[in-house]
Order: C-alpha cells, then structure tokens, then sequence
C-alpha cells in the first residue's frame, strides 16, 4: 500500500507544479489564431461575409458546398485550427468550400429582416456560388439558425432550391425550447419595445440567455480549467471553444423581433404557417436529399425542437441522425473530428459528381 | 474501491464540483423556467431600456445644444455609407457579368472528382 501511495504521489505533484508553471504561462501568453485557412471574401453585404476556401487538392467535386453559420456566432467554430477545422477537413476531401458568415450588424442595419437574411443573404450567396463555380447545383449547410435559414431559403425555393440539403442541429419546434419560450413570454416580453429602444438586440442580453441555460456552466468551466492546466490540449481547447462561445453577435432588430414573434411565439415553421416577405415557406414542397444531424446531449436546440423537421421537409431521401455530443462539440473538437465530419463526408461525397 | 491515498487536492473538489454543477444545474433551469423569474427578469430590462431611452434622450438633446452630431446622426451617416457601398457592390457585380475576368486569380481545380466508391 505504501508503495503505491509513492507511485501515485509523483503524477499528482508533478501535475500540481505543471498547474503553476502552466498558469502562469496561460495567463502571458496570446489566444490561439483561429479562423485562418486561407479565402478570399467573395460577397459583403450588410452583416454577410461570404468566404470562398483556397482548394487543397488538384481535382473538387463538381458541386461545391455552401455553408451557412447561425447568426448569433461567428463562423471560425468550422474552422478552428489545422486538424480541427471542418473547412480544412472538407477540402482535403475535395470539396469547394465557400462559407455565409456574419459581422456584427451596424446600427444602420437595424431594418434587416427575415427576408433579407434569407433571401438576400443566403440566395445572394448561392447566387454568387453558382456565378463564381459556374455551377448550377449547390450543397447548402446549415449549423442552428444558418440551418433555419438554409431551410427556409430552401422551403421557398424548392423549385431552384439546392442540390442537397444538410443541416446540424436545426430547431423548428420552438415551443419545445422551453426555457427560451419561458423567457420570452408574450406577458412579459416586450420584444417591439427592445427593438424601437436599441435597434439590435444586443450579444450581452443573448450571451446571458444562453450562460442561463446550464447556470453552473461557467464556474464549472473554470475549475475545469484550472484543474486541467497541466493539460496543454485541454487548455489550447479550452481556449478556442471560450473565445467562440463568448464572441457573440448582436442581431438585427427586425430580424430579431420576426425570429421572436413568427418561430418562438408562433410556432409558424412547425405549424407549416411561416412566411417570408409574404411567400410561404414549403418544407413539404422540398425534394433534396435531406441530412440533420442532432446532437444526444444538445442543452440548446433539444431533442424535441429539432426531431420533427424531418417528418415535414417532403423529400423521399430523407435521414436523421443522432450523434453522441452537445451543441457545439458536435460540430467542433475531438468528437465531431471522429463522427460528424465523416458522416457528412461520406452522405455528401455520392451526391457532389 | 482502491485504498490509495489521493495526494491529488483537485480530486475531492472534482467529485463535489460535479455534484455542485449537477445541482445547480437542475435547480437553477427549474427556478427560470418558471414565469415569476422571466417576469423579474423582464422587469430589469424594462427598467435597463427605459434608462437607456432617457440618457439616448438627454445626450442628443445636449449635443444639439453644444452644436456636435448626436448618435443618431452618426447613424444616418453611416446609414448613408452602407446606401452607397450596396450601390457600388451592385455596379461591380453588374461589371463581373458584362466583363467577366479574364483569368481567374489561381488555377481553378478540375471539378472532376469522384467518391471513393466510384474511383
């Protein structure tokens, strides 16, 4: 017993110096630079940045791949570092990779609304995917909210919609998301009065929203941190995923109150009654091949708000698929490293010639 | 069960921290989930908006008094500028169609490719 006391008391002092030593080199050193595979920005409009990815190899696939990021975050979660970027990952497969991005939306933006973001801002960037690769089809993917608007630009165009249709964690059933129906409560929430006040809804009000979700998260996080600081993978992670989670975005004000009042209050896209800029949205009318993957632990978009969208969207190739994870590290680290970014290479790849 | 001692400090604290987060967790999503909680909190942003109006109100008031350009006039202004790089992204995009360019900035792939299956 002794002995083994000796041996296991080495690893926990050493940790305990590495801790330390580490620490203070944490708190010296800069945050890691994400976001950097190389592009060009093809398309700014408003708060859109439509990036395309320099390719990787000598041949693509003929269809290129067009993802579209939630509106609340900024896009680098898909391309984190070398080794943990869905971009590269992409490319090196052979796809061409263009992505919709947001900036911040400025104060004069605060009239953009559904309309403009689904039609403006995705169809303009499929337009100018199409344009720049001289392709008519277009693999759109959709990650949350970019996911809803994927599916809406998709629902209104279905005639011309995309050649395939893959989102990640895509709410429909808003009712479902019952903390953030709790919070938004018509009785209490005055959504027209915070638009007319502020004009964007402000990232530190849907910061605070999303921390409420798991109100030990942070704390929890920290101790995480501090107790893994001898760890140099733990901590480089720990780094990129706090950067991302806290640079949140503002929103259009207009955009913000339609989101509220048509998906929350409504229910619109799950009561098939959800309209954009007065032209119905038809999942149902929908007919590409159609990828969601959920995620088995998401705290976010739950289960319930996410399972139903594929019972409405008409198309015969159709599939679900849960994977274990939460919101993000489905999208993002070791975990979707090892599930998603396959699955989707593998469903995507037959249907790129 | 192992009848090593932990000289690791952190071990304890993992255990209880995990049960603490658990905890709060599950309580804490209860207690906001409830109206009373959205209503409070609605309440202090209520109260955070109605501030905001006021000093927005007072500040421009004050500016126009002094003679310098409110929050709102730097708002029109650039309001004014975005009007004019939409209509310059316009003109360009109409020029990329009349003139496409010439050559592309870096050789252009194949878009030959095949899956795996098929190669």
């Amino acid at each position: 017993m002794a002995s083994a006391a000796a041996g296991s008391a080495p690893s926990a002092v050493e940790r305990a110096i590495q801790r330390n030593l580490k620490g203070l080199g944490y708190l010296a050193s800069s945050a890691p630079v994400l976001g950097a595979s190389p592009k060009d920005v093809v398309l700014s409009r408003g708060p859109l940045r439509l990036y395309h990815y320099h390719p990787m190899t000598d041949e693509v696939y003929r269809v290129p791949v067009l993802l579209v990021m939630a509106t609340t975050n900024r896009g680098y979660i898909f391309d984190m570092v070398p080794g943990q970027s869905l971009v590269e990952f992409l490319l090196l497969r052979g796809y061409d990779v263009f992505m919709a991005d947001w900036e911040a939306p400025r104060p004069e933006d605060r009239a953009l609304g559904m309309k403009d973001y689904v039609e403006d801002f995705v169809g303009g960037s499929v337009a100018e995917v199409q344009r720049i690769t001289g392709e008519d089809d277009v693999s759109l993917v959709g990650y949350c909210m970019g996911g809803v608007l994927s599916v809406l630009w998709s629902g209104l165009n279905h005639a011309k919609g995309p050649k395939n249709l893959a989102v990640f964690t895509t709410p429909v059933d808003f009712h479902q998301m019952t903390m953030f129906k709790a919070w938004s409560d018509q009785r209490y929430f005055d959504v027209d009065r915070l638009v007319d006040t502020l004009g964007l809804a402000p990232a530190e009000m849907l910061l605070t929203a999303f921390d409420m979700l798991r109100p030990a998260g942070r704390i929890s996080a920290n101790f995480a941190l501090l107790d893994n600081l001898w760890n140099d993978e733990f901590v480089k992670g720990h780094r990129m995923f706090d950067r991302w989670s806290n640079d949140m975005l503002p929103l259009a004000g207009e955009y913000f109150r339609e989101t509220t009042k048509q998906l929350v209050w409504d229910n619109a896209l799950m009561e098939g009654r959800m309209k954009v800029g007065g032209r119905p949205v038809e999942l149902d009318k929908i007919t590409a091949p159609f990828l969601h993957v959920t995620a088995e632990h998401d705290h976010i978009v739950t289960t319930g708000a996410s399972a139903p969208l594929l019972g409405l969207i008409g198309s015969e190739d159709k599939e679900q698929v849960v994977l274990k994870g939460g919101h993000v590290s489905l999208i993002a680290g070791p975990n979707a490293v090892k599930r998603m970014w396959p699955k989707l290479d593998m469903w995507l790849a037959e249907k790129s010639v | 069960m192992s009848d090593t001692p932990d000289f690791d400090p952190f071990g304890m604290a993992r255990g209880w921290m995990s049960q603490w987060e658990k905890l709060v967790n599950e309580h804490g999503t209860e207690l906001l989930a409830k109206p009373e909680a959205a209503q409070a909190m609605q309440a202090m942003t209520g109260a955070a908006m109605q501030m905001q109006a006021a000093s927005q109100e007072t500040s421009a008031k004050l500016l126009a008094a002094a003679n310098l350009p409110s929050r709102a006039d730097f708002e029109a202004l650039g309001a004014r500028l975005g009007a004019i790089e939409a209509t310059l992204a316009r003109i360009e995009q109409s020029l990329r169609v009349v003139a496409p360019d010439a050559a592309p900035l870096r050789p252009q792939p194949a878009r030959t490719r095949k899956p795996p299956s098929q190669s």
